[in-house]
């Protein structure tokens, strides 16, 4: 089967300190390759500063790579002009860490899930209110939330949000970043769930971004690991979590605090 | 020794770029100029006809431009309408005159503004402290030019300073202490006007400056070592508090200028102000640029000046411009 | 909410002073350039409730000026014929904010003019001069404030979105216009434009000038914030649906300046006030008739003005309630919006 989304060689430098030509180029992702099956996800792991969010904003076009390929469903999307990449930005949807500033404060629940729609300009006026009203309620955001402001609401409930807003656009490819770390436990568990219960109704495809090795054992189908920008070890989640063959692996999950020896077990928990 | 130059380039560009604003300025409207004069029975027509040619008024804009740079260069400023002679000389005399006043308000609003900004920030919620306040807020809200009409008024009505000119008739027969004497008094008003109006702003920075230092970890682990509170001000604080406070003293100079400028032409003291407002009221071009170009050499100058003060004072300057 | 009752302490006052001005109209005994020949130069009139005899009266009334007997210049009352005031009378005609036309006046005298703050040289009355010169000073101190931050907004918004050569330049151009002396801009400004307009092309001409000055200060604090906020999520998050820039400046980046802007607002108008206060009394403003605060003044230059009339400063007082209003609302909104700390470069300008 195709792949949804395949990344080549990708690099992306970023110039530190002043922008002269001879300056110290600092490459964020040096080299990254990875595919991703369509309906599936695909865990990415790594420390701080390997690179996972720079990933990210690159597939989702808001950063421009130095070098190399996206390819989403065979187009190269890092070589469109931002005309042509308006229509192919509803299809890949990213969800930021922090809710808290993913979202205009200012805004209504409401207003913030309508804005793609209007910014796209699908629909007229009511069905937008309708629409987002009906997004609201899959994401298990009750109504009478979807006038408050933003900065009203709890950490769940604004990711909740976040997630609806990303779904507005129908996309196929939803990159998550980090998007459960700043939850607490037991909303990390009901938004998990509700990402699973998604991805299974809307036909989704996920790259998820965490350092948490239980959550990518319990939504993971396949895992890549990342280190100083360079993906060194990749594979179906099982293997990896049980036989991990590459240092970097090992030190993330050691660092995973753990109650029993196997993973299934975790899940279950 | 990198740091001097950067800061000698930038009052350069300062320079460079008043100098065209103002000749931009001038060139926009050329006609208006010279129509004027064509209008004026005191200018002979051939006069004109020679200072267009002269002044090459009918070639391009930047070629007009590099040709007054090239004069000013040589020194030439210009020739004045209204005064029927150079530019130059003209200015010179006002300058002096301005400087004396400015360089005197300036002294005096320093040495007012930092002991009562210090002690204010030193000892906070005393009741000279809000006497303090009080007075530094209602200065605030009273702007320079009700200030300088309201202290002419004063002084007129109870006669104890002369109010106008610089010096007395019959100056020159005066001995050189009445001169100085006969000088002061003179000075007093202007000076006393200008000062007060820069006052409470500064003495509002320098408590802040001060203040800040007085918070720092540093301060309070000397007090802790037991050096005494009197010490600590002088010796420790003030040095801390002396980058941003020579900072202040630069980027005062612009409004300090301007408030000369109001001050001089409210209390007849005969400095630039007057005579930049005669020359923009009679359309003295030349007098006009030159004024405005001198006063900007002052601004750049004091500004020079404070960076040196800056290097001199501040150790982090000197190794930050060597490290780089 | 305590922040907030300041705040709404400074903004009543300041409106109610603004209706004063506005409604000049009314609260004006007299036409400002109703001229009274025969009395020039007259000393405010004192008010009484008590008369010669020793009499209270409820209604307060006023004693008409004379010239003293052999004196040039010394006034005494004439205390044989009082002149009682009367409340909402009907005077000269004016026009409510230029529209509705209206006769009535908060307080005039009965059979001789009242001159609460003296006569000029042509016995117009002070006080009303004052009020309706106030209309023409706060509208141009309000237009220039409005021009500025306009064009301060759009350059802040420009050098901070597009970043690179266009900021580099901009801002180099916002530093050259910090470090010069507002006077001499001003001065410069107004040297190069035509000097004997109309009142009303003279008006204009004025607030352009005044306006073009200040952007400097406006548009860095602006510039600030659209730095900070562009790299905000919730930009990027826009940014991923396709929002195009035009769209991102004015949903989510503009109405974070707001908050910037009111301040400025708040601390540039009375500073713009005083700058059309400096160049009418210069002679380069607003020309006569038309009065404003700065031109009240401009007889002041005469010496024998300064030596006699003292009641001829009082226009200059007019602006201090003003400041003090504005400056006690940008305090309080600075509190209410978080403080930017002093910001060293403000040196001796008011900010």
């Amino acid at each position: 089967m195709e792949p949804l989304l395949k990344v080549e060689n990708l690099v992306k430098r970023y110039a530190a300190g002043r922008s002269r030509a001879s300056g110290h180029k600092f490459a964020a992702l040096d080299g990254v390759s990875l595919s991703i099956a369509p309906q599936t996800t695909l865990a990415l792991m790594g420390e701080s500063g390997s690179g996972k969010s720079t990933l990210a904003l690159c597939i989702a076009c808001l950063e421009r790579p130095t070098s190399g390929s996206i390819s989403f469903e065979g187009i190269d999307v890092a070589a469109l002009e931002e005309t042509q990449l308006r229509v192919m930005r509803p299809q890949i949807q990213l969800v930021f860490q922090d809710p808290a500033s993913s979202l205009n404060p200012r805004w209504s629940a409401l207003d913030l899930v309508r804005e793609p729609l209007f910014v796209q300009r699908r629909f007229r006026q009511p069905e937008r209110e309708h629409k987002a009203l009906e997004l609201l309620d899959r994401v298990a955001l009750p109504r009478k939330l979807a006038g408050r402001r933003a900065d009203e609401l709890s950490g769940g409930q604004k990711q909740r949000v976040a997630i609806a807003r990303a779904l507005a656009l129908e996309p196929k490819l939803m990159l998550l970043d980090e998007a459960l770390s700043a939850l607490d436990c037991s909303v990390q568990a009901q938004i998990s769930n509700l990402l699973v219960d998604l991805q299974s109704s809307l036909g989704l495809t996920y790259l998820f971004i965490t350092h948490d090795f239980a959550m990518a054992a319990h939504l993971a189908d396949q895992i890549a690991v990342m280190e100083r920008g360079r993906i060194v070890e990749s594979g179906p989640a099982e293997k990896i979590l049980c036989a991990p063959s590459h240092d970097a692996t090992r030190a993330l999950l050691a660092s995973t605090p753990r109650f029993t020896e196997t993973p299934s077990v975790l899940v279950n928990a | 020794m990198r740091y001097l130059l950067r800061r000698t380039l930038h009052a350069v560009f300062l320079l460079f770029g008043v100098s065209l604003l103002t000749f931009l300025f001038s060139a926009l409207t050329p006609g208006n100029y010279f129509d004027e004069m064509r209008l004026n029975p005191q200018i002979a027509p051939e006069t004109v006809a020679a200072l267009r040619a002269q002044y090459q008024l009918d070639r391009p804009l930047p070629v007009r431009y590099l040709h007054w740079l090239n004069a000013v260069a040589h020194g030439e400023l210009g020739f004045s309408f209204a005064y029927n002679g150079p530019v130059g000389p003209l200015l010179w005399v006002r300058a002096r005159n301005t400087l004396l006043l400015t360089m005197a308000a300036t002294l005096i609003a320093w040495l007012l503004a930092l002991p009562l900004g210090i002690w204010s920030a030193a000892r906070f919620g005393r009741t000279l402290d809000r006497v303090l306040s009080w007075t530094t807020a209602t200065l605030l809200v009273v702007p320079d030019l009700v200030l300088a009409l309201g202290l002419l008024i004063v002084a007129v009505r109870t006669g104890w300073f002369p109010t106008g000119g610089m010096v007395s008739v019959g100056f020159e027969g005066l001995s050189s202490l009445q001169k100085f004497q006969d000088l002061a008094m003179h000075m007093v008003l202007p000076v006393f006007a200008l000062a007060l109006a820069a006052l409470p702003t500064l003495v509002r920075h320098v408590r802040a400056s001060v203040a800040e230092v007085l918070d720092a970890p540093f301060l309070r682990a000397a007090r802790s070592h037991g050096i005494p509170d009197r010490k600590l001000l002088f010796g420790y604080a003030l040095r801390a508090a002396a980058n941003p406070l020579i900072s202040l003293f630069g980027f005062s100079l612009g409004a300090l200028l301007s408030g000369s400028l109001l001050v001089e032409v409210v209390m007849s003291w005969p400095g630039l102000g007057p005579l930049l407002l005669e020359a923009i009221l009679a359309r003295d071009l030349y007098v006009v640029i030159g004024g405005v170009l001198l006063s900007m050499i002052f601004l750049v100058g004091g500004n020079l000046f404070a960076d040196v003060l800056l290097y001199w004072a501040d150790p982090r300057i000197r190794i930050a411009a060597s490290a780089k | 909410m305590k922040q907030g009752g300041k705040f709404t302490k400074w903004l009543v006052f300041l409106v109610f002073l603004h209706v004063v001005v506005a409604g000049a109209g009314f609260f004006a005994p007299y036409d400002p350039v109703e001229q009274d020949r025969e009395r020039p130069y007259l000393p405010p009139m004192r008010v009484h409730w008590v008369d010669a005899q020793g009499h209270f009266h409820l209604r307060p009334f006023f004693y008409p000026l004379r010239l003293r007997e052999g004196s040039f210049d010394q006034y005494e009352e004439g205390t044989d014929a009082a002149v009682p005031v009367h409340f909402f009378t009907s005077g000269a005609r004016y026009h409510l904010l230029g529209n509705l036309p209206s006769r009535l006046h908060l307080f005039g005298g009965a059979g001789a003019r009242i001159y609460l703050l003296g006569s000029d040289a042509y016995g117009r009355d002070q006080l009303s001069r004052i009020l309706f010169g106030g209309q023409v000073s706060l509208l141009a101190g309000l237009l220039g404030a409005g021009v500025t931050l306009l064009l301060g907004a759009l350059i802040g918004l420009a050098a901070g979105y597009y970043g690179g050569w266009r900021d580099d330049l901009l801002m180099r151009a916002a530093e050259l216009f910090l470090a010069l002396p507002w006077l001499y801009l001003l001065f410069a400004l107004r040297a190069f434009l035509p000097l004997s307009v109309g009142p009303l092309e003279a008006f204009l001409l004025v607030v352009v000038v005044i306006g073009m000055v200040g952007w400097a200060r406006p548009a860095r604090l602006v510039r600030g914030v659209v730095l900070t906020v562009k790299e905000r999520d919730f930009v990027r998050a826009a940014r991923g649906f396709g929002a195009s820039d035009i769209y991102l400046l004015r949903r989510h980046i503009l109405p974070e300046t707001a908050s910037v802007l009111l301040t400025q607002a708040a601390i540039l108008v009375p500073q713009f006030v005083v700058a059309e206060m400096t160049l009418s009394f210069l002679g380069l403003g607003v020309p006569e008739p038309m009065s404003s605060w700065g031109n009240l003044l401009a007889t002041l230059q005469q010496y024998s003005v300064l030596v006699s009339y003292w009641w001829m400063y009082l226009p200059a007082l007019a602006i201090v309630p003003f400041f003090l209003g504005y400056l006690g609302l940008a305090s309080a909104l600075q509190e209410r919006f978080g403080a930017y700390k002093i910001d060293e470069k403000s040196g001796w300008s008011r900010t």
